[in-house]
């Protein structure tokens, strides 16, 4: 496990509330360079909603949040996706009608073009501003993360046509065209078969060693544990343990608060 | 003055509200904007002039066959305009009804000609005088009509079990029909009903203006469209109420401030609702966020 | 010039085919974003009384005061766009539609242009056609462009997605924006076409139906290629001149078929059938128009038959 560097994201205080219920309460959180961070809990405990206000699809009530040293309080997610931060989704969000290829394509969008008119000006008057050049070099790039996700064969194929297991993993490849330093998980194994978990361990763990940084949301707790440098615990919005795999399953409060779903102590 | 005022907005609100009603009934069971509703008023108007002028009727079986001939109108509107449109598609189904909105709209035309056409006088024009006020007896009977179709209308959805039936198709499709609610059944009836009541406004505004114009559709169209946004999607007691609220405002816009103004006003309102307030002044009824 | 190909009835229908063909490509641009706006009609008539005012009034040259409608009427449009960003579906073609009648009103109530009356005596441009044409090919190639770059595909997924998008760093707001404003531009040049063409405008001109119209145009067309608006309006336009012109077509027909029964019969019903007055035609219209929506709702060319054309060989 690499020695962590200057830590990805620091959180302190991190309140949501929904009319009365807080999703999340006054949590403090730390995720480290370069780490696989695993952040699990039962249903409802705030995680998904802890992803939304990463992305700044839902605005914080209180707390502060930290991306690089840097405060992280861009208001539309564009903005925090081109700061480095790329995210999936627990029910899969992908362009029903793109191909594969075309939604990585999407991805890299944020990095091709600086502004809107640039991108105008692109489709319009092509010579100038070499856009078949630029399309060729999307298009190489998109492929080449297919290949990575062994989605190659599907590249021409409507996403709404690809297996539920392909489509988990196109939803990773569009994240990644972002270019992202930090790269957030949400159940990225829901649905999967034993083999196709396996096949995602490796995936992630080759994705941390091009560099990236990532915070994984999972419940099955045989990928979490295997693959996580640090877990941190949620219940009702709040961290209730934080550790390295081994720390946080021998937890009493963990155990209490899964009563037995799948932990080994 | 003001008490003139105050009966001719609710005259022209109860118009809008009778309207209105049509449309959001349809709107909750079929997420459908029926464009055609406003001829269907149109051809409501002249089915009740036709019977006073040709058939001699007095002004309640003109009512009562506008309402009857709307009923038949909307039963076949929905066979061939709505039913057999795919609704995944998007907007086909609101261009089908803007086709029947052009048919029945130039069947008008063709049939009586592109003018004004007059209503005759059907009630005793009569004053009643109630200390400064005044009121005349055909303002009495509009309203009192008008009051009856929206009270009648509110019972049966209410109290009844095929009113029910429509609220829960409202909500939500599956849900009704796994309650054993025939749906399709429950929104042939929203179309008659709110096709009849339609046409019973039509011949009421028809008495109104002392005229029927085969374009007086469209613009009811339009004030049924800000009404059943006013009122809330879906809502039937929001459409009723925020069909009177608009006609009173309307009118009093009018009289204050200058008679090209008092559509500004009303589009103004539809804008701001849209911005601050898109669920209506008393909430949608439908389920769906489109 | 094309001026003399024509006589004076077939230029004026070819006139408001091409500002139809324009219209519908205003509401094309937006639509590809997933914005429905059936406030197309309002900016026409803005573009229309901008260049009005600016020939009639200050003298200005209609070369110069074309490009200045467009982007008067595009301007606004981006300002209508602001609030439109956060209202969807119905809601969003309810603000529209809101938005062109409060430009009728306007244009009722505003005696500088003319208020009930219209605006009378529009300078008249008798290149009109060569103007219409020369920006329909632009439309065209503009669109055809758009659809197969990197920007098209970005307003793909913002319509079909828009959160998703917005999170995978596409710049929501100005994509819609752009789309809304460009719209917006197109239809004010739509209109000052048509103002200059038509040498009068009122309130009216402008009116809800040819706002319903507009988004006719394309779904009929088909709405996902960029062919569509023109099919659809090109197609919509010139129908009720077609049914107009079916009975001189059957007087063409030889005496010596229907001279006798039961052809004498048949013959005498189509030709009365066919006596298509005003009205008359556009109930069929109306009923080709309900028809197709039953029968191909996904308007008259799709991305599936576009690509049966180019290439039969692939099943």
């Amino acid at each position: 496990m690499p020695e962590a560097a200057a830590p990805s994201i620091e959180i302190k205080g991190l309140t949501k509330r929904f009319g009365g219920f807080f999703a999340l309460n006054e949590l403090d959180m730390e995720v480290a360079a370069g780490h696989i961070h695993a952040l699990i809990g039962p249903n409802g405990a705030g995680k998904t909603t802890f992803f939304n206000l990463l992305t700044g699809v839902l605005a914080a009530d209180e707390g502060a949040i930290l991306f690089e040293g840097r405060p992280l309080d861009e208001g539309r997610p564009s903005r925090r996706t081109a700061r480095g931060i790329a995210r999936t989704f627990q029910n899969i969000r992908l362009f029903p009608h793109l191909t594969a290829l075309e939604t990585v394509m999407i991805g890299e969008h944020c990095r091709a073009y600086a502004s809107i008119w640039k991108a105008l000006g692109s489709a319009v008057l092509r010579r100038p501003f070499d856009e078949a050049a630029e399309e060729r070099r999307m298009r190489e790039n998109a492929m080449e993360l297919l290949a990575f996700l062994g989605l190659a064969a599907h590249a021409n194929e409507r996403a709404s046509n690809l297996p539920y297991g392909e489509q988990r993993k196109l939803e990773i490849a569009r994240a990644l065209a972002t270019q992202p330093r930090l790269l957030l998980l949400d159940e990225p194994a829901a649905g999967l078969n034993p083999n196709e978990t396996a096949a995602l361990d490796e995936t992630i763990t080759r994705i941390r060693d091009r560099g990236v940084t990532i915070v994984l949301i999972e419940h099955d707790m045989n990928l979490v544990m295997g693959i996580s440098d640090r877990v941190t615990v949620l219940n009702f919005g709040t961290k209730i343990a934080e550790g390295t795999p081994g720390e946080v399953q021998a937890h009493p409060s963990v155990l209490e608060a899964y009563l037995g779903e799948g932990v080994e102590p | 003055m003001l008490f003139q005022q105050l009966i001719n907005g609710l005259m022209l609100g109860a118009s809008y509200s009778l309207v209105a009603i049509g449309y959001t009934l349809i709107f909750g069971v079929l997420n459908l904007l029926y464009f055609a509703h406003g001829e269907v008023f149109m051809v409501g108007a002249f089915v009740g002039l036709y019977l006073v002028v040709h058939g001699g009727a007095n002004i309640y079986v003109a009512l009562a066959g506008a309402a009857i001939a709307c009923a038949a109108l909307g039963i076949v509107a929905f066979y061939v305009s709505v039913r057999p449109v795919p609704k995944d598609r998007p907007l086909a189904p609101l261009i089908s009804t803007i086709g029947l909105t052009i048919v029945l709209q130039n069947l008008a035309v063709y049939i009586f000609g592109g003018q004004q056409v007059a209503f005759p006088e059907t009630i005793r024009q009569e004053l009643y005088r109630f200390g400064p006020v005044t009121i005349s007896s055909v303002q009495i009977f509009i309203l009192v009509v008008a009051v009856a179709a929206m009270a009648g209308l509110w019972l049966f959805i209410e109290r009844t079990k095929l009113g029910r039936a429509i609220r829960a198709t409202a909500e939500n499709h599956e849900t009704a029909a796994l309650l054993g609610v025939d749906v399709n059944r429950v929104v042939l009836v929203t179309f008659v009903i709110g096709s009849a009541i339609a046409g019973i406004a039509g011949v009421l505004d028809g008495v109104k203006n002392s005229g029927v114009s085969p374009f007086m559709g469209l613009g009811a169209a339009v004030k049924g469209l800000v009404v059943m946004l006013l009122g809330g999607l879906g809502n039937v007691v929001g459409a009723m109420v925020g069909g009177l609220m608009l006609g009173l405002i309307e009118i009093l816009s009018a009289a204050y401030i200058g008679t090209t103004e008092r559509d500004l006003f009303s589009f103004l309102i539809l804008i701001l609702i849209l911005l601050y307030r898109p669920t209506g002044l008393f909430g949608t009824r439908t389920a769906d966020e489109r | 010039m094309l001026h003399d190909l024509f006589d004076g009835y077939t230029r004026s229908i070819l006139v408001f085919t091409g500002v139809n063909i324009m219209a519908a490509y205003s509401f094309y641009a937006p639509f590809k974003t997933g914005q429905v706006s059936l406030g197309q009609a309002g900016f026409m008539a803005i573009g229309a009384y901008a260049s009005a005012v600016l020939t009639q009034k200050f003298g200005v040259p209609f070369a110069a005061a074309l490009p200045v409608a467009g982007v008067v009427a595009g301007g606004i449009g981006v300002l209508v766009g602001f609030p439109a960003l956060r209202i969807k579906g119905i809601y969003l073609l309810l603000l529209t539609l809101g938005f062109a009648e409060i430009v009728q009103v306007v244009a009722l109530s505003w005696d500088f242009v003319g208020g009930a009356q219209g605006f009378r005596q529009i300078p008249f441009v008798p290149s009109i056609l060569e103007y219409v044409v020369a920006l329909i090919v632009v439309l065209v190639l503009f669109f055809a462009r758009l659809e197969r770059s990197s920007l098209g595909r970005a307003m793909d997924a913002v319509h079909q997605d828009e959160t998703a998008a917005e999170v995978m760093g596409l710049d929501v707001v100005r994509i819609k924006l752009l789309a809304f404003g460009l719209g917006a531009a197109i239809a004010g040049l739509a209109g000052a076409l048509y103002a200059h063409h038509a040498t009068y405008i009122d309130s009216n001109t402008f009116n809800i139906m040819v706002a319903v119209e507009i988004l006719m145009f394309v779904i009929v067309g088909g709405s996902s290629t960029y062919w569509g608006p023109l099919l659809g309006a090109g197609f919509l336009t010139l129908l009720p001149e077609f049914l107009r012109t079916l009975r001189d077509w059957l007087e063409l027909v030889p005496v010596a078929w229907t001279d006798f029964f039961p052809m004498n019969r048949v013959y005498d019903f189509l030709h009365d059938a066919l006596d298509f007055e005003n009205a008359k035609r556009l109930i069929v219209y109306g009923i080709i128009i309900m028809v197709m929506m039953i029968l191909r709702p996904d308007g008259l060319l799709t991305r599936d038959s576009l690509r049966r054309l180019w290439m039969p060989r692939h099943a």
